[in-house]
Order: C-alpha cells, then sequence, then structure tokens
C-alpha cells in the first residue's frame, strides 16, 4: 500500500468527499476521465490562467506557486468546500517538508472571479499531518468503507460504479 | 461513460487520414469528411479500412479503439491504444477468482443462467420452459467449465430449434454454423455477435479488468480476449436473435441482402448496411435504470456490467451478471 510520502492532493480531497471514492482511488480504480463534468474542468483549466505554471511534487502536482511564495489553487465551482482548503494545505504541508518556507494557499474560485487566503499557520500543519495520517488508515482498510447517501453522490465519476447493482 | 463522445460505424470501403487533429474520411466518389477527434469513442470498421502511422499515434493520443471486422463479417483485430485503466489490484484479484474454481464456478453459473434467461425471454418464454428447467438443474449440478459448456450447449441446441419455428423457411439456422456461416441466418447472427464483442471489448478497456482472464471460457482458447466472450454470454440474445427475430417479422431482411454460395453465406454490402443501422439504433435505445434512477442506452448497460465485474474483483461483492428485467 503507499507510504507518507505517496500521498497528494487527490487523496486529501477524497478524504473530505468520500471515504469509499478514496479507498477505490488508492487501489488504481479511476473512471474519472470519463465524466462529463471532468472532462469540462479539464478542457476549462487548459484555457485559462494561462500565467500560471504547475509546479509537480511527485505525488502532487499544485496549480501554481508565486514569487512570495504562495500555493495557488483554481476550482471551478462557486462552493467554498472543505475539501479545497485540505487539499492546498496538503500542498503547503508537502512544500514545508522539502524546505520551501510557503506562506499559504490562495485559492481561485473561478466562477465568481473571487479568492480566498488561507496562511499556513502550525495550527494548519497540524491539520495537514493528522489527514495524511487518516488517508493512509482508510486506504489501510481491508474493506471497502460504505457508500454516502445517495444524494451527497450526484455528480460523483464513482457514481455509476458504486450504485449500479 | 462519457455522453458527449460516440461509436462510428464504417460500412464502406474508405482511407482514414490524419488533418490536423481530426479524421479525414476518404471514399471512392465522395468528398472527404472530417471526424472531429472529441468526438470519437471508438470506431467499428465494418468494411475495408486503410490507416497509417499518423492515424494510429492519434487514435493513441485520445484513447480511441478501432475495431475491424473482416470478409465474413468476424472479428478480425483491434487497434487497441496503450493501456491507461490499469489498477495491479484489480487484475490481481481477477486472477485469484478466476484460477480458483470455488470463485469462478459461481461467476460461470450466473453467466449461463442469466444469458439463458434473456435468449428465453427473446425466443419463446412457453417453449423453452422445459429446457430452462433442464439447464438450471444441470448448471447446479456441475462441478466444471466444462460441464457447465456442455449444459448450456444442450440449451442453446433447443433455442435455435425454437428459433426456426419463428423464421420463415429461407433464413432459419438448421443448426448453428460459423466460419463461414452456412445459411443466411447464420450469417445475421454470426455478423451481430462480431460487432458486439468488439462493444463489448471497448466498455471492458474503459475498466481496470485484464479482457483475456475469464471466469467462464477457458483462457488457453484461440481468443485472445476469453473475457468479452463471457460477458457476451449474456448480451448476444438482446442483439443477435432479437435483431433476427424482428427483422424477419417485418420482412425488412431481403434476399439481396446476401450473397449465397453452395456452402456458405454472407451479408452483401446492402445488408450489412441495414444490420450496423439496426445494432447501432438498438445500442442507443434506452431503459430506466432500477438503482441509478435514470435513463441507460443497451449501450451504457454493457459498461455498468463490465463496472459490475470490476466491483466483484475489487471488493468481492457477488456478481449478477445482466439480466433482462423490462
Amino acid at each position: 500500500m503507499i507510504t507518507a510520502d505517496d500521498v497528494g492532493g487527490v487523496h486529501v480531497k477524497y478524504l473530505y468527499h468520500c471515504p469509499r471514492q478514496l479507498w477505490l482511488y488508492a487501489r488504481g480504480f479511476r473512471p474519472e476521465h470519463l465524466n462529463d463534468a471532468v472532462q469540462l474542468g479539464t478542457a476549462v483549466h487548459e484555457l485559462s490562467y494561462s500565467r500560471f505554471s504547475p509546479v509537480d511534487l511527485g505525488a502532487a502536482t499544485l496549480d501554481h506557486l508565486d514569487n512570495q511564495l504562495w500555493v495557488h489553487e483554481i476550482k471551478h465551482s462557486a462552493k467554498r468546500r472543505e475539501a479545497d482548503r485540505a487539499q492546498a494545505r496538503h500542498y503547503c504541508h508537502q512544500l514545508v517538508r522539502i524546505g520551501v518556507d510557503v506562506q499559504g494557499a490562495v485559492l481561485h474560485y473561478r466562477n465568481p472571479r473571487k479568492t480566498e487566503r488561507f496562511p499556513y499557520t502550525d495550527d494548519e500543519h497540524q491539520k495537514a499531518t493528522e489527514d495524511i495520517d487518516r488517508v493512509l488508515d482508510i486506504v489501510a482498510q481491508a474493506e471497502s468503507p460504505p457508500k454516502l447517501g445517495r444524494t451527497s453522490c450526484r455528480g460523483c465519476s464513482y457514481l455509476d460504479y458504486c450504485w449500479s447493482q | 461513460m462519457p455522453a458527449t463522445s460516440r461509436t462510428y460505424w464504417l460500412t464502406t470501403p474508405c482511407r482514414l487520414r490524419r488533418q490536423d487533429d481530426s479524421i479525414r474520411v476518404e471514399r471512392d466518389g465522395h468528398p472527404p469528411t472530417f471526424l472531429p477527434i472529441e468526438d470519437v469513442r471508438d470506431i467499428i470498421a465494418a468494411a475495408e479500412v486503410d490507416l497509417n502511422t499518423s492515424m494510429m499515434s492519434l487514435l493513441n493520443k485520445h484513447r480511441i479503439q478501432i475495431h475491424i471486422l473482416g470478409y465474413y463479417g468476424d472479428y478480425a483485430g483491434s487497434f487497441l491504444p496503450a493501456e491507461t485503466a490499469v489498477s495491479g489490484t484489480v487484475a490481481l484479484n481477477q486472477m485469484r477468482l478466476a484460477s480458483d474454481d470455488e470463485h469462478a464456478l459461481p461467476i460461470a453459473r450466473a453467466l449461463i443462467d442469466n444469458a439463458a434467461f434473456n435468449i428465453r425471454w427473446v425466443i419463446d418464454r412457453k417453449l423453452l420452459t422445459r429446457s430452462y428447467g433442464v439447464l438450471k438443474e444441470s448448471i447446479a449440478e456441475a462441478t466444471t467449465r466444462e460441464q457447465l459448456m456442455a449444459a448450456e450447449g444442450n440449451f442453446r441446441r433447443n433455442a435455435w430449434e425454437a428459433l426456426d419455428t419463428k423464421l420463415p423457411d429461407w433464413l432459419q439456422l438448421d443448426g448453428r454454423s460459423r466460419r463461414p456461416p452456412r445459411n443466411a441466418g447464420n450469417a445475421v447472427i454470426s455478423y451481430i455477435n462480431g460487432i458486439l464483442y468488439a462493444r463489448i471489448l471497448s466498455a471492458l478497456r474503459l475498466t481496470p479488468l485484464h479482457t483475456g482472464i475469464a471466469f467462464l471460457h477457458a483462457t488457453m482458447q484461440r481468443h485472445r480476449h476469453s473475457l468479452a466472450l463471457d460477458l457476451a454470454e449474456v448480451f448476444k440474445p438482446l442483439f443477435a436473435e432479437r435483431i433476427l427475430i424482428r427483422l424477419a417479422n417485418r420482412r425488412q431482411l431481403k434476399p439481396q441482402h446476401f450473397d449465397i454460395n453452395t456452402n456458405q453465406a454472407m451479408l452483401s454490402e446492402s445488408g450489412r448496411k441495414l444490420i450496423v443501422q439496426t445494432v447501432r439504433d438498438d445500442l442507443a435505445e434506452t431503459v430506466k435504470h432500477r438503482t441509478l434512477g435514470r435513463n441507460v442506452s443497451y449501450d451504457e448497460l454493457i459498461y455498468l456490467d463490465a463496472l459490475a465485474l470490476t466491483r466483484t474483483c475489487l471488493e468481492g461483492s457477488t456478481y449478477a451478471p445482466f439480466r433482462v428485467w423490462w
């Protein structure tokens, strides 16, 4: 199974979305590219924010790191989600781990054209470390975690897999 | 499965070229047509087709498969893009399940049972009641795959006979024959089965399942993608037998749709077109799904069945193959 170094942004995001999704994703079942919304998101991503240059951290890839060492993440949805924050927090954590003194994260909500800043504090660092442990815990489970309620699965790329009996 | 892209069917001989990021289709006596690459999920070539390397790399980049049917409408081969949906866990579990009879036999049994159920639904419920009962008994007793296959063979023979009673004389099967099919009815069934096999392979390639590891068909046979044969069992009746009966009843199939020699029969070009169009329209037919709560096309049912098998390999859930419910 995976180690702490392999935990990427998507793992943390799925941890907040749905543990079952994380469990399946970690086992290599990744039907995302078949999802219409994901395809649209990828296309929009390619066309917007052209001044951003992605940074590859191995397990994780973040959208942009500016000169003042703020991590930038683009979000296509207008809705503020805890998962988005957790993902950005995880990137900060990864950067700190390799010795980059990051300031924090900036989330760009593309649809309302709003940004939100989250300075990377000790408290945030603590949370990011806990998230990684929780990811590893869930992935190591022998049995798949249960499904969420039907309504929370709307728009998920694993919906067909989980709900077609 | 992405709703934005679709299957393209080639029914006339043509050459495929790459022009920028589009596919340029050249046919004799026609101006070239273009297929926007984003719109293509896979291509089924039911007629002679010419391809070159740059075409192949374009197809590979966009994960598009092309399936080629041979002269007799049999499955001749595929160009499959590099494997992208790989999962070691799924492949390992699939292998474990398939190689252990304790796990493989229930899956094989379910496949045969549901296939027979579907055949009976398509052909005649009453005529096949007895044979279905016999089949159920013998698959319950069977302890090897060979016994299962034999029981299925017996049921199939009865089903072909029952099918003949529904067809006009000239379309009757008189026993199933392949490579080459002996008469018109057999030619239709072979042709549709070939198309279906290609479609199932496409669906399987969207999941992390290994197409070479099967539960019912012996993995060592000449066919490379035995798992596609497994899934085909339950879907064949929904398309092949059903379409043959329908086209016969509506008198849509005519002798000019076939080239018949003394010992073999094949579809003529107009016949191929008719069958391809019918299958294509049938694949787009929708039914309301019971647990997803939305309409799904027959085409998508194949994909959902592949997902169900993935679920079995990943989480150990019981596999219930496709069974007509409407």
